[in-house]
């Protein structure tokens, strides 16, 4: 399948505030690529730069085999954007908006517009002002898809949508990728890149941690578990069971990190009297910083991996 | 252990920062209005000092003295409608008082206007409010920190105005009488610091029930309205009790550098002053955050609603302050065309103020609606079109201030297309200002009756004017960022401004008094055109979009 989008040494200062640096990306035709890292990674970044909103330091990209600074308008014709922060015209409804920039398209299919208006469940007769955070989200989606783009860019789509709103969106990028198209979504919620990719980019500190496929971020997921025994702490047989590592004892606690399944902790576990059983899932930021923020000094992991 | 016994040592912030910085509301209202404060105090500072020399280097023998006496009693009561009373004017506070007393007054009400209708109104826009409000801090002691934020700068402004006047009195006094007491600088220092802040506190007020916006609007036009109708009451008895609703009809007899003082009435203002303060304190802290009751304006049909591209678009996201401009500028305009009638009489029964207009303007007929309305007329409607053309280019620079141009910009739409397209909508809205005003001026015209014509083509110099601008503000925004549009276009107008009134006192050079664009108009309410100067208003737009294009489409844009 043909690259949609080529990164190739894409970098980006601001003065001398750092943006992304050498990121080298290609997303292929029809597949939904997720762009996952913490606040401030540079992910916004990427794709304003993608979309030559803000040019590149050094490096290119191209989109459809189209440099992205030389002919952006004919790269925009054929993608939908939803920025991660935004506001609209205030004084217009939700479907006058929608329908302005249906116009500045040459005009999109009145029927699909009306289907996604019901499945995100917005209303169009109020005020862009009058709207919640999560009403003002769904306007903007709608925008980014109303006109069956080839490309979807989407910058954190889920943000401020409840639950039932995120598995329609869901639900509409499967659709999306069914159709061939191909999905763009930066996200710093683990769960949805897991849900809608089937590629993961992992950017900290502007650069590229790790690119791969979705079902390898499960490597990353593990859990922190902490048991507290009403004996002594058998340390070394919970050392010994696959996928725990880190295993602390102090006094009667025992802390460990399971990676994968953790039946196998459950089930020895369950062999001795227990004053407590505490499993937590840690939180992107903790998983991003035990894959690859072991440097506890915050050196970015490629200048690690480069000395 | 409890969290108390776990908490580290608290440092306070300290009483510097509390009173400059970000120790409390306080220091931070001062902060952010520090560039404010001190233009305002050199502004006014030098300019103070600054005239009050010139007057006595310019008329500093009794012949001159009495030469200007002369010609300011021979203007009769209708021209001189914008300028104070003639108290004493033969003296050098007299003067001052005569010709610029109510200058600084309106220049410091924008700004006391600008600053409180939005010290709380803006929090609650952006939505740092929510975060302000749940600090521990009442609403009630929020307000009152950021107003007396404002008070100290205001404070600072009475007090350069005090020592300036008290100072350029001792110095510069040239003929007996021309001395300034301190009690007469006193006088007029918080007369002039009372006004501004009556403006300021009517925003104040309003600013919890209808936003922002419409305060510093109802606000501006009620001090704006309230001086025009204040100056003209004499010559047009019958705006009387309508300027007498405002602070300017309340204090017109106050002319503390003239000698002449009218205290009740500044209490009373500064009574006023005081209740308007407490009723937007008492508003905030008893209704919701960020909750307004919209003015009622009546809804646009979908035609003007502009959804078809960017042209249309900008026309219509500008048109509600296109109308406002062109109504507000149009009632001015047909206030004065109404009242040309008195003007034309005074001339047919003053032979020897017919000749001295005569002297000065050669080939100009003055005796109709065009002639008085370029005296009159032509020179405050030139800067209430600048103001104007900043308010339509702050709306042009919305699209980027507020993020929407990355939706914007990943349609189809170029990057030259939406600078140019929107510019283009922002000139047609500018134009629509100025055929809102021609029409008042064509109303209040055929009241007085007299060739039309040429006034109403001569208006055709206020969009030459306003497309200048807005083609300086979009050079700018498309080269540097659209936010700095607005501020600069009004830079340009109160620079062009200040230097076509204070050029000739200060005698500045001629090649500098001729960089002000509108010296180059020529009398066009009388069919006396410089067309040089509208070619080069014109050009300067075209020019500017050009550049201003080409600019932006070189540039990042500003997230």
């Amino acid at each position: 399948m043909a690259a949609v989008i080529k990164a190739d040494k894409l970098t980006k200062y601001y003065g001398k505030h750092r943006g992304i640096i050498d990121v080298d990306l290609e997303v292929i035709q029809g597949e939904a690529f997720g762009f996952l890292g913490p606040n401030g990674a540079g992910k916004t970044t990427m794709i304003r730069t993608l979309l030559d909103h803000i040019r590149p330091t050094s490096g290119h990209a191209t989109i459809f085999d189209i440099d992205t600074t030389a002919d952006p308008v004919a790269i925009h014709r054929r993608l939908g954007y939803l920025p991660g922060e935004f506001t609209l015209y205030d004084k217009l409804t939700g479907g006058q908006t929608l329908d302005y920039f249906a116009n500045l398209r040459g005009g999109v299919d009145r029927s699909y517009q009306q289907k996604l208006i019901e499945r995100l469940e917005v209303d169009p007769t109020r005020k862009f002002r009058e709207y919640s955070k999560g009403n003002k989200q769904k306007i903007g989606l709608i925008i980014a898809l109303q006109h069956r783009p080839e490309l979807l860019l989407l910058d954190e789509p889920t943000s401020g949508l409840d639950p039932l709103i995120q598995q329609e969106f869901y639900a509409v990028i499967r659709e999306a990728k069914e159709e061939g198209r191909t999905v763009f979504l930066s996200s710093h919620i683990l769960s949805e890149v897991e849900k809608t990719c089937d590629r993961v980019a992992i950017i900290r500190g502007g650069q590229l941690a790790r690119v791969d496929r979705t079902e390898a971020l499960r490597d990353l997921a593990h859990h922190q578990v902490e048991l507290v025994f009403s004996g002594p702490v058998p340390t070394a047989e919970f050392e010994a069971l696959p996928g725990v590592s880190d295993v602390v004892a102090d006094d009667h606690v025992l802390r460990m990190r399971v990676s994968g399944n953790i039946t196998d902790v459950v089930r020895t576990a369950a062999k001795y009297e227990l004053a407590d059983f505490v499993s937590r899932e840690p939180s992107l930021e903790e998983t991003f910083l035990a894959e690859y923020g072991r440097t506890a000094d915050g050196t970015p992991v490629a200048e690690v991996s480069a000395r | 252990m409890t969290a108390a016994a776990l908490a580290g040592p608290v440092i306070q912030p300290s009483l510097r920062s509390r009173l400059w910085g970000l120790g409390s509301v306080y220091g931070k209202s001062i902060r952010d209005s520090r560039r404010a404060i001190i233009a305002a105090a050199v502004l006014l500072g030098l300019v103070f000092i600054g005239i009050t020399g010139a007057i006595a280097s310019q008329f500093n023998t009794p012949e001159s003295r009495a030469e200007m006496v002369a010609l300011i009693n021979s203007v009769p009561p209708i021209l001189a409608g914008l300028a104070g009373p003639v108290v004493n004017v033969g003296t050098m506070g007299g003067y001052l008082q005569y010709k610029y007393g109510t200058f600084f007054p309106i220049i410091l009400s924008l700004w006391s206007v600008l600053a409180l209708s939005g010290t709380l109104a803006s929090e609650m826009h952006r939505g740092s409010m929510e975060f302000l409000a749940s600090t521990g801090l009442s609403r009630r002691k929020i307000a009152l920190e950021k107003l007396s934020g404002h008070l100290t700068g205001l404070a600072i402004a009475f007090v350069v105005t005090l020592i300036s006047i008290t100072i350029a009195g001792a110095s510069f006094a040239a003929l007996p009488g021309d001395e300034i007491s301190v009690t007469q600088a006193f006088g007029y220092s918080i007369w002039m610091v009372l006004m501004a802040l009556a403006a300021g506190a009517v925003a104040f007020a309003l600013a919890p029930f209808v936003g922002r916006g419409a305060a510093a609007g109802i606000a501006g036009f009620i001090t704006i309205a309230g001086f025009v109708l204040n100056g003209y009451q004499a010559a047009v008895p019958a705006l009387a009790p309508l300027a007498n609703l405002t602070w300017f009809g309340w204090t017109s007899a106050h002319l503390p550098l003239a000698g002449q003082f009218d205290w009740p009435s500044v209490v009373f203002l500064a009574i006023f002053v005081v209740v308007m303060l407490a009723i937007g304190l008492y508003a905030f802290g008893r209704r919701d955050i960020g909750v307004t009751t919209a003015v009622p304006t009546p809804r646009l049909p979908r035609a003007l609603v502009g959804l078809r591209g960017p042209t249309s678009r900008a026309i219509g996201h500008n048109l509600g302050a296109a109308i406002a401009w062109g109504v507000g500028i149009g009632i001015f305009g047909l206030l004065l065309a109404g009242a040309s009638g008195s003007f034309t009489d005074t001339l047919n029964n003053s032979p020897d103020f017919s000749n001295l207009l005569k002297t000065i303007f050669p080939n100009v007929d003055f005796s109709g609606v065009g002639g008085f309305l370029q005296l009159l007329f032509i020179e405050i409607g030139i800067v209430l079109i600048g103001l104007a053309a900043a308010t339509l280019a702050s709306g042009w620079a919305s699209d980027e201030t507020s993020g929407r141009l990355e939706f914007l910009l990943a349609t189809p739409l170029s990057r030259i297309r939406w600078a140019g397209n929107t510019a283009i909508g922002v000139l047609v809205d500018m134009a629509l200002v100025v055929v809102l005003t021609a029409f008042g001026i064509a109303i209040g015209g055929a009241t007085a009756g007299g060739d039309l014509l040429t006034p109403l083509t001569g208006t055709f110099v206020l969009f030459a004017y306003g497309a200048a601008l807005i083609g300086i503000g979009v050079a700018v925004g498309g080269l540097w960022a659209t936010r700095l549009a607005a501020p600069v276009v009004a830079l340009v107008v109160l620079l062009t401004w200040l230097l076509q009134i204070l050029g000739p006192l200060f005698n500045l050079p001629d090649f500098v008094q001729q960089l002000a664009l509108t010296n180059h108009y020529g009398q066009p309410m009388v069919g006396v055109w410089d067309w040089g100067g509208i070619a080069l208003s014109l050009g300067i737009a075209v020019v500017g979009v050009v550049i201003g294009a080409w600019g932006f489409k070189r540039r990042d844009l500003k997230s």
